[in-house]
Parts: structure tokens; C-alpha cells; sequence
């Protein structure tokens, strides 16, 4: 045993990789070739059968797996935009323009200690940050992305998507009560009074959206929205959509709204005692929870995935890859190579005294972009879907920019004069927009 | 230097002073007994002709034979400032009328004297330490006060995890562990 | 230092009782602590303050905070989110400053000076330098004069730029520190060339300051001068008319002409209750009787008053400057002392203007090279004793506004 330790010491960290991984591939693919050709039959069956829940499986893995680079994303976003708005750079060092700063953000946050602190309730600590994630993750099932492009097309999505909302007070309750803490006490209470406070001014002013809709389902109000331009709700609804907004900031949370977590009042409110990766979760919540918001906006008053104006030229171009026949294996085979060299060629031919290998990799690299260019080109003239989902997330970040300009921009307001705002002007003006709203259709429909 | 505020000054409270007015520079210092603080504070307040209304500064001073509370006032009506000494506080039991009454923002300041002399304000609703910890003992700028480097002999010995001697021959059963109540 | 180690104990006061006083109960099984209440209460206050009634609970501001402008800690009596009452607890920076002085030699002790309103150095430097003239009874140069005016102008500028956006900063702006720094920046950058430290400058000695303008300063201060007056305040106005801001400051803390007076305040906040009281026209020093300027004042007396008064210096501030700069006359800039100082005995006091208030220094001094007593009186040590006049009856987010209103260094109430 202690010569094989000997020489297991002496390989290197790639020779462990290659001698690890490559016996495990060939078990794995064994496996997986065994498997297909004994249970394939009956797995096929079994899910032709089931679609629609193959599709819900799908679609939950997808948004789940969507979550996390989204709020990568946009928590980018937010430290390089406040940056710029503060005339200071922001991340710059971590990958090009500080790109992969979340990234590694994530890996901190999982590389920290795990405790809970002296006194605090271990299951209530701990199911916290889990409720809030969820609560956040769960509203992304009924935003519809782009055409037939949503999770499930519940005819309450509307009303569940509320109800999700409302369900991350509970966690942020539990998060500053379980903490033993004062500040996080008074960061929770302050927060569920916060969240409260604005969810019915929330809910009143989408109701006029879904008398004109017609329905509760999402998918159905941004399908209510898809004739022009002009259809969309913004135009019929103007202050129902400045309430949502400003009641939507309060409830992810943001500022001018963000006293649960006013840094530098209560330090950090409710997630106070939390670190590692269950701040992690508080935070990435949040900024999830914003996309969500966005994208909600977008698809209750701006249309959802419409775009606001018809391609000038024809969109739909057949193109099968599939009538190639052996003709697509040859060029999957050949294109790479030839692309590689070709793009490369400039690379080694620009710098003599670059190594050839190095011109490769930077071909490689440049052929990947171009691919990836084309194909994404190609996706977005055939499928619709690829359209609108184009077009929704350019809506939904321009929303996600506007709360990132509200946070550098802005200060804070006290929770007493948040609670008035909210009782006293938003409350009273939801429910005139709702009540002009409603006498508008009966004179229309008259 | 002003000769006029001088004079108001001898006319009115000559009775109080225990020495003469000194004049340097562009300041006016009187000398006046602990227990007639109050008095000679309230009439610099009150004399529509001295109106010596902001105090600027209330400092403690010892001098080694004896402690001193000092104040600084500014009136617009003299050029000068002026110095209030009450002098021959006994450096042992130093003891003075507070004026909290004429000034709130005394308070702070005398508390501050009580912290750094150990000077008792009578009269001073919130007289604690201040900067040192409620429980210290002794008294900084004492001119008979040790650094912690010696406080194992100085009079602040023994509260403080520094000042206490750490040499194994001086252990006491008290500098083992405390146990709790429940056990 | 004598030492005496059989000295009894001049003074029995009762060792606070929080270790051995078998009364208090430590929760062994939670080992936590609470914001111990001291047991019993010594003074009429702490039995006033400690004492809860129902609903109330007491939480801690500090030491430990984003938004205490150093190291502050304060006990809140709060019911829910309203504040009932408060009690400040000091000493966390405590360097003993006029202890050390009393054992230095009288340079020495200006360098010892700095660190205590750390923002604006120079100014706790000119009242010891200008103490220390009156015991050697030694003039200044002019030239050293203007100069002394002329940095000291450019720090208050800096100085009041960085209030101004730690002020917005504590409400949640995140923008206007940034902007207030770039100010901030500058000066201090142009201070370095002149003194050649960024902040804690040392530059004043007695007898005038310890080096003569040069050509980098000069340069520096001649591009940003003529930038400066529109930039400066557009730096510093990001904030004045947001809606949020203003409702967030107006009505706080608003003291009026009587109770401040009574509080021995000073400086902005004692002009922002509406009494002109400004130590460079009240207790004229230096050559600020050759200069002209107005003193700002406001009315109203809260927050927002005293936010828009520190602008209102601002501009006064660039006045100063200008004219120093026509005005400055040629000359020495270091009066002819003997390196080894022995002053007079005597006693001399001397307090300035700075951006916080009334800087004041008495000095003793017993005819040797070390002064007997140094005694530093700090503007933000009585506008901390206001809080609890101010406080009670608003919310804790309030606090955070009026700290930064009031705009206290602890470097300086510790001392």
C-alpha cells in the first residue's frame, strides 16, 4: 500500500484528474448505455404518457436553475452601476470588468463558517433564509418568459404570485426573531409591518389590470396585451402602474424602502446574525426577488414578451437542419476545425513571437463566439420564443437598472413616514384608480 | 486687557475674590473660594453689565497641594475672557457646588472632573464616570496617580484583568475560574 | 511620577458591583449579557434611566456601528421604535491625551494634538499654538498668520464636505459621500503638498508653521480655486431639495436659542438656532479682524438648518481663501524662539473656530520644558450631551440623523 502511496503523491494535480476521471467516465457512460438499453423502452412510455408533467419538471428545473445566475447578474449589475452613478470603478479586478465578482461571491459565501449563534432557535434559524428563497423561487413558476415559455399557466397565477410574496414576511420574521437579537427583532418587525403595509396597495392596483384582461393568469394578461403597441396596460392604466411600482420597491425591499435592512441603522436588519451561506440566501433572495418584480411589471404593463414593433423584414426562415442527413455529421466534424484555423490564422499572424498553440486557443475561443452568434441569430429568427424571450429580458432589465438607479440615488425613508405613504396615498389612490377603472368598463361595455 | 471690566468686576464681587484680578494678554482671571461658586457665577450671569453668558470651558486642575475648578466664560461686553478659579479644593476630599443650574451643558463637563480628579459636584443629578469604566477606582490625571504599569500599587489595583500581578506566587483561590450560581 | 505603593485609597467610592455582586445572575446556560444596567444605580440619572417600565426595553447603539462616527456607544430606551430615552456612554476612545501632555514637551504636545478631531487637525492645533504664544509672549509673523487662516479655511471646507456626506450617507444616500470627497480629496491633497501629511497634518508649531507655501500648493490651490465655487456646492447639494431628505430632516432635533446657549454649545449648530455667536468675530484671533466675512445663520434650529448652514460656511469659507490669497504679505513664516521652551509660569487659555465648534485649550505652565496642566475642551463632547434633550419622542432612524447632524468626532470627545 505504501508504494502505491508513494507514487499516488508523486503524480500530478492533472495526472490525479485524468486517472480519476477517466475511469470514472468510462463507468458512468457503461452505466448509462445499460441503463437506456434495458429501462429505455418503459422510461419513454412512462414520460409520453406524462407530458405535462415531464414539462412541469422541465420548467421547475430550468427557472430554479435560472435563479442563481440571474441574481448573479443583476448583483453585478447593481455594484458596477452604483459604482459608475458614484464615479468610483467598481469590480474591476475579478475577470474583464469585474465581471466574475458574483461568481466568486457565491464561492466566499459557501466557504464561510456555519453557526448559529448562543440563544438563537436552531430550526427557526436555520428554515429562514430557506423560506425567503423559496418564497422568491416559487413566483418565478407563473412568469410567462415568452410564448408558451412559463412554468405552469395557473388561471390564479396572479393571486398565487401575491401569495408568494406575502410568504416571504414569514421567513423574514423568522429570521429576526430566531436571532436572539435586538436589532434583528427590530429589522423583522419592521419589515413584515413594511411588507404588509404595501401588499394591499399591490394587489389593488393590478386589479384593474385583470378587469380589462379578463383573467387572473398571467400568460393570459400579457396574451390580452399582444395586439399593438398601444394595447399594452401602461397606456390604460398609468397610475395603477406607479402604485405597483412603488409598492413592488417596497416589497423586494429596495430603497428608498430598504429599512429591514439599512445598513447603516440596524447593521443589517434581520440577517444581522446570519453568515455564509445562509446570508447567501437572504441575499441572493433579494436580488431574485427584484428580477421578479421586473419581470412582473413588465408582463402585468408592458406587454411581457411582445415586442413593440413588427419586424420590416420576413422573420420565419425554414431551415431543418435534420434534411442535411450525413451531410450535418461532416460538418460538425469539419466546421470546427476549419473555423478554429481560420480565425486563429489573424491571431498568429499579427504577433510573431506568440506561440502557435496559443494562436489555436484564441481561434478556438473566437470560433466558440461566432458559433454561439450564429446559432443564438438563428434561434431568434425561427423560434418566436427566442423573440420574445429576447425582448422580455431586455424589458425586465431595464426595470431591474431603474431599481439599481433608485439604490444609489436615494435615501432612506423612516418607517413611519413608509407606513403613511402607504395607508394614506396609495391605499385611497389604488382604490380610485380601481373604482374609475370598473365605471370606465361598464360605460365602454354599455 | 480691558481696565473697565476690571473695575465692574472689583466693585462687584470684590467681597468674594481671595485675590486680586490678574490681567494678561487678552484674558481676566479672578480667584474665588469653592463655596461661593454659585453666587459669583450666577451674578456674572445675571449683572446686566457683566452678561457673562457662554461658559466656554470647565476644567479641573490639580496642582499638588491642592485641587482647583476652573471656568472660562465669554460675555459681549469685554473683549477678554474670563477666568473663574475656585480655588483650595482639598486634594483629598475635593468638593464644589455644581452649576448644572445656570448651565445644562455643565453636566458633561464636571462629570468629566469628577472622572479625571475625583472633584464631587454637589448638586449634579448624573455624577458618574464618564470616560473610565463605572467601576474604576482611581483617579488619571491625579498628580499622584500610576501608570498601569505599576497599577499592581497603584490605588486602582486589582479590578482590571492588566493591573492585577500575574506571578504564580500571588494567586489567590479567587483568580480561578467563577463559577456560576446554578453550580 | 512619584510612587507611592502603600498609598491608602483617597477616595472610597464603591466599586461598581457588576463582577462580584453576588445580586447579578450571569445566565450561565445562554451566556449572553444584557446592556447591564448598573446594580445598584449610583446617581439620581442612572435609577431614572435603568429603571423599564412596561414595553420598554433598553438596545445598544454602538461601539460597534456603521453610523456612529467612531466609536460611541449609546444605550436606548426604546418602546417599539420610539426612543423614550438615552444615554450616551463615552470613553471608548480614550487615548488620555492631557495626560501624555503633562509629560511632553511643549512640541511635543502639538503633534499629540492631532489625532483628536482627527477630520480637521489643523484646528486642534491652533488653540494649544496660540496658548502657548501668549505664555512665551511671542508674535507671530503675519505671513505665518495667512497661512494658518488660509489652511485652516481649506480644511473647514474639507471638513464640512465630509459631514455633509457622512450625513446623507447614514440616511441611506449612497451617492453624495462620493461626491463630497472629491473635494474632500483635493484639499487634502493640496494640504499635503503643503504639510506633507494627508491628514494629520502636525504643520502648526509655536511661533507660526513649519514651512512656507510652495510652488506644488500653490498650483494646486490656483486649479482647484477656479473650479471651485460652483463645483463645490454642486458637490455638495446633491441632496437639498430631495423630497426624502428633507422630510427625513426637517422638525429633527430642532433646538432653540435658550437651550443651546445653556448647553454651552458652539459652531454650526449653535448658529443654525439663530444666534450669531462665531469665535472668529466674537473672540477675534489670528487676522481674521483684516478679513470679511459674514456668519451664516438659521432660523429653524433642526437638522436640515444645520445641514444647509455648513453649505452656507462653505461659501464663506471660499471668500476667506481669495482673500488670503491677494492679501498674503511676504516674510517669515516662523518666529525666533529657543528650541528648549520655558515659558512663563502662568496660565493662559485660547479657543478657535473650528468646523465643529469651540476649540479650547488652557494650558498651565510651571516655568519647566513639560506643561503642568493641558486641558482640551471639545465642541462635540457637549453637542453629544444634547441627545438627551433632543431624542426622546422620535424614532431610532432619527437618531442616526441627528448624530450626523450634529456631527460629533469622537476622536475629540474622547480625547
Amino acid at each position: 500500500m505504501t508504494a502505491m502511496t508513494r507514487a499516488w503523491s508523486r503524480v500530478s494535480i492533472v495526472g490525479k484528474a485524468i486517472l480519476i476521471g477517466v475511469p470514472a467516465l468510462i463507468v458512468v457512460s457503461i452505466a448509462a448505455v445499460v441503463g437506456l438499453v434495458i429501462l429505455g423502452p418503459a422510461a419513454l412510455d412512462f414520460l409520453a404518457a406524462n407530458l405535462p408533467l415531464v414539462r412541469f419538471v422541465v420548467a421547475v428545473t430550468a427557472i430554479l436553475l435560472m435563479t442563481v445566475p440571474s441574481a448573479f447578474l443583476i448583483i453585478y449589475m447593481e455594484m458596477k452601476v452604483i459604482a459608475l452613478m458614484n464615479l468610483r470603478i467598481g469590480p474591476d479586478r475579478v475577470g474583464p470588468y469585474g465581471s466574475l465578482l458574483s461568481v466568486i461571491h457565491g464561492l466566499k459565501v459557501l466557504m464561510k463558517e456555519d453557526f448559529t449563534p448562543t440563544g438563537a432557535d436552531p430550526i427557526v434559524f436555520t428554515w429562514a433564509p430557506v423560506v425567503v428563497y423559496m418564497a422568491a423561487v416559487f413566483s418565478l413558476l407563473v412568469i410567462p418568459f415568452a410564448p408558451g415559455l412559463f412554468g405552469q399557466d395557473l388561471n390564479v397565477g396572479l393571486l398565487y404570485f401575491f401569495a408568494m410574496g406575502g410568504l416571504t414576511v414569514v421567513g423574514l420574521l423568522m429570521g429576526g426573531w430566531s436571532s436572539f437579537n435586538k436589532y434583528s427583532l427590530l429589522g423583522g418587525l419592521r419589515s413584515a409591518a413594511q411588507v404588509v403595509s404595501y401588499e394591499i396597495p399591490l394587489t389593488l392596483s393590478v386589479v384593474g389590470v385583470i378587469l380589462l384582461a379578463g383573467t387572473m393568469s398571467v400568460n393570459g394578461i400579457v396574451l390580452a396585451q399582444s395586439g399593438s403597441v398601444l394595447d399594452w396596460f401602461i397606456f390604460k392604466q398609468p397610475l395603477a402602474a406607479l402604485i405597483f411600482f412603488i409598492a413592488a420597491t417596497a416589497e423586494a425591499n429596495r430603497t428608498p424602502f430598504d429599512l429591514t435592512e439599512a445598513d447603516s441603522e440596524i447593521v443589517a436588519g434581520f440577517a444581522t446574525e446570519y453568515s455564509g451561506m445562509r446570508f447567501g440566501f437572504f441575499f441572493f433572495a433579494e436580488y431574485v426577488n427584484v428580477f421578479i418584480v421586473s419581470a412582473i411589471f413588465v408582463s402585468l404593463f408592458f406587454g411581457g414578451w411582445t415586442s413593440p414593433f413588427d419586424w420590416p423584414f420576413p422573420v420565419a426562415l425554414a431551415l431543418d437542419p435534420g434534411s442535411l442527413g450525413i451531410g450535418l455529421l461532416l460538418l460538425l466534424a469539419v466546421v470546427p476545425v476549419v473555423g478554429t484555423l481560420v480565425l486563429g490564422a489573424p491571431f498568429w499572424l499579427a504577433r510573431p513571437d506568440r506561440p502557435t498553440w496559443e494562436a489555436l486557443v484564441l481561434g478556438f475561443i473566437a470560433f466558440n463566439l461566432v458559433a454561439v452568434a450564429v446559432i443564438l441569430g438563428w434561434a431568434f429568427i425561427s423560434f418566436d420564443w427566442a423573440i420574445g424571450l429576447a425582448w422580455f429580458m431586455l424589458k425586465t432589465y431595464l426595470f431591474v437598472f431603474t431599481f439599481v438607479w433608485m439604490r444609489g440615488t436615494l435615501p432612506r425613508v423612516r418607517i413611519d413616514q413608509l407606513m403613511g405613504f402607504a395607508w394614506k396615498w396609495l391605499l385611497p389612490a389604488a382604490l380610485l384608480n380601481l373604482f374609475v377603472t370598473a365605471a370606465a368598463i361598464v360605460v365602454v361595455a354599455r | 486687557m480691558d481696565p473697565a471690566l476690571r473695575r465692574r468686576l472689583e466693585g462687584r464681587l470684590g467681597d468674594r475674590m481671595t485675590g486680586p484680578v490678574r490681567q494678561r494678554h487678552d484674558e481676566t482671571e479672578i480667584r474665588i473660594g469653592p463655596a461661593d461658586v454659585p453666587e459669583v457665577l450666577r451674578a456674572l450671569y445675571d449683572e446686566p453689565d457683566l452678561r457673562f453668558r457662554y461658559l466656554a470651558d470647565l476644567a479641573g486642575v490639580d496642582t499638588g497641594t491642592a485641587m482647583q475648578v476652573v471656568y472660562h466664560l465669554w460675555s459681549d461686553t469685554t473683549p477678554d475672557w474670563l477666568r473663574v478659579i475656585a480655588d483650595g479644593l482639598d486634594r483629598d476630599a475635593p468638593r464644589v457646588p455644581s452649576i448644572t443650574f445656570l448651565w445644562k451643558g455643565a453636566e458633561w463637563m464636571e462629570r468629566e472632573a469628577f472622572d479625571m480628579f475625583g472633584i464631587v459636584f454637589e448638586g449634579n443629578r448624573d455624577l458618574r464616570r464618564i470616560y473610565m469604566p463605572p467601576d474604576y477606582r482611581s483617579f488619571p490625571l491625579r498628580k499622584d496617580f500610576f501608570l498601569p504599569d505599576d497599577a499592581a500599587r497603584s490605588p486602582g489595583a486589582g479590578i482590571r484583568q492588566m493591573e492585577r500581578s500575574h506571578s504564580p506566587r500571588d494567586a489567590t483561590s479567587t483568580t480561578l475560574v467563577r463559577r456560576s450560581k446554578a453550580g | 511620577m512619584t510612587t507611592r505603593p502603600e498609598a491608602p485609597l483617597p477616595f472610597d467610592i464603591p466599586a461598581h458591583p457588576s463582577n462580584d455582586d453576588p445580586r447579578v445572575t450571569l445566565e450561565e446556560q445562554l451566556g449572553v449579557w444584557e446592556a447591564v444596567p448598573p446594580f445598584p444605580p449610583q446617581t439620581e440619572r442612572e435609577a431614572e434611566f435603568y429603571t423599564l417600565r412596561d414595553g420598554e426595553m433598553l438596545i445598544n447603539i454602538g461601539p460597534h456601528h456603521p453610523s456612529t462616527h467612531g466609536v460611541l456607544r449609546v444605550v436606548m430606551k426604546i418602546n417599539g421604535e420610539q426612543v423614550v430615552d438615552l444615554d450616551p456612554v463615552l470613553g471608548y476612545l480614550h487615548r488620555g491625551v492631557e495626560k501624555i501632555a503633562e509629560n511632553a514637551d511643549y512640541h511635543q504636545t502639538i503633534s499629540h494634538l492631532d489625532p483628536l478631531e482627527y477630520v480637521a487637525s489643523l484646528f486642534c492645533e491652533w488653540p494649544a499654538v496660540i496658548a502657548y504664544e501668549k505664555l512665551l509672549d511671542c508674535t507671530v509673523p503675519r505671513r505665518a498668520e495667512y497661512i494658518r487662516v488660509l489652511s485652516g479655511e481649506l480644511l473647514r471646507i474639507s471638513s464640512h464636505a465630509l459631514a455633509l456626506g457622512f450625513h446623507a450617507l447614514d440616511l441611506g444616500g449612497l451617492t453624495p459621500i462620493l461626491y463630497s470627497f472629491i473635494e474632500r480629496d483635493e484639499i487634502v491633497e493640496m494640504l499635503a503638498a503643503l504639510t506633507g501629511q494627508r491628514m494629520l497634518f502636525n504643520y502648526f508649531r509655536i511661533g507660526g508653521v513649519n514651512g512656507d507655501l510652495n510652488h506644488e500648493f500653490m498650483s494646486r490651490l490656483g486649479d482647484w480655486m477656479s473650479r471651485a465655487v460652483g463645483q463645490v456646492e454642486a458637490n455638495m447639494t446633491l441632496l437639498n431639495e430631495n423630497e426624502i431628505f428633507v422630510r427625513r430632516n426637517r422638525g429633527l432635533g430642532t433646538m432653540d436659542r435658550e437651550t443651546a446657549l445653556r448647553m454651552c454649545w458652539s459652531g454650526p449648530n449653535l448658529r443654525a438656532t439663530g444666534v450669531p455667536f462665531d469665535l472668529r468675530r466674537a473672540h477675534p484671533y489670528s487676522v481674521y479682524p483684516e478679513l470679511d466675512f459674514d456668519i451664516p445663520t438659521r432660523e429653524e434650529g433642526d437638522a436640515l438648518a444645520r445641514f444647509l448652514l455648513r453649505i452656507d460656511e462653505v461659501k464663506q469659507s471660499l471668500r476667506i481663501i481669495d482673500q488670503c490669497l491677494h492679501q498674503m504679505p511676504d516674510g517669515p513664516v516662523m518666529a525666533k524662539l529657543p528650541r528648549l521652551l520655558r515659558p512663563r509660569p502662568g496660565r493662559a487659555f485660547a479657543a478657535i473656530e473650528s468646523p465643529r465648534g469651540e476649540y479650547g485649550v488652557y494650558a498651565i505652565s510651571d516655568g519647566t520644558d513639560q506643561p503642568f496642566r493641558f486641558r482640551i475642551h471639545d465642541p462635540s463632547f457637549l453637542h453629544l450631551q444634547a441627545f438627551n434633550l433632543l431624542m426622546p419622542g422620535n424614532l431610532i432612524a432619527d437618531w442616526m440623523a441627528l448624530n450626523a447632524s450634529l456631527d460629533p468626532i469622537m476622536g475629540g470627545v474622547d480625547k
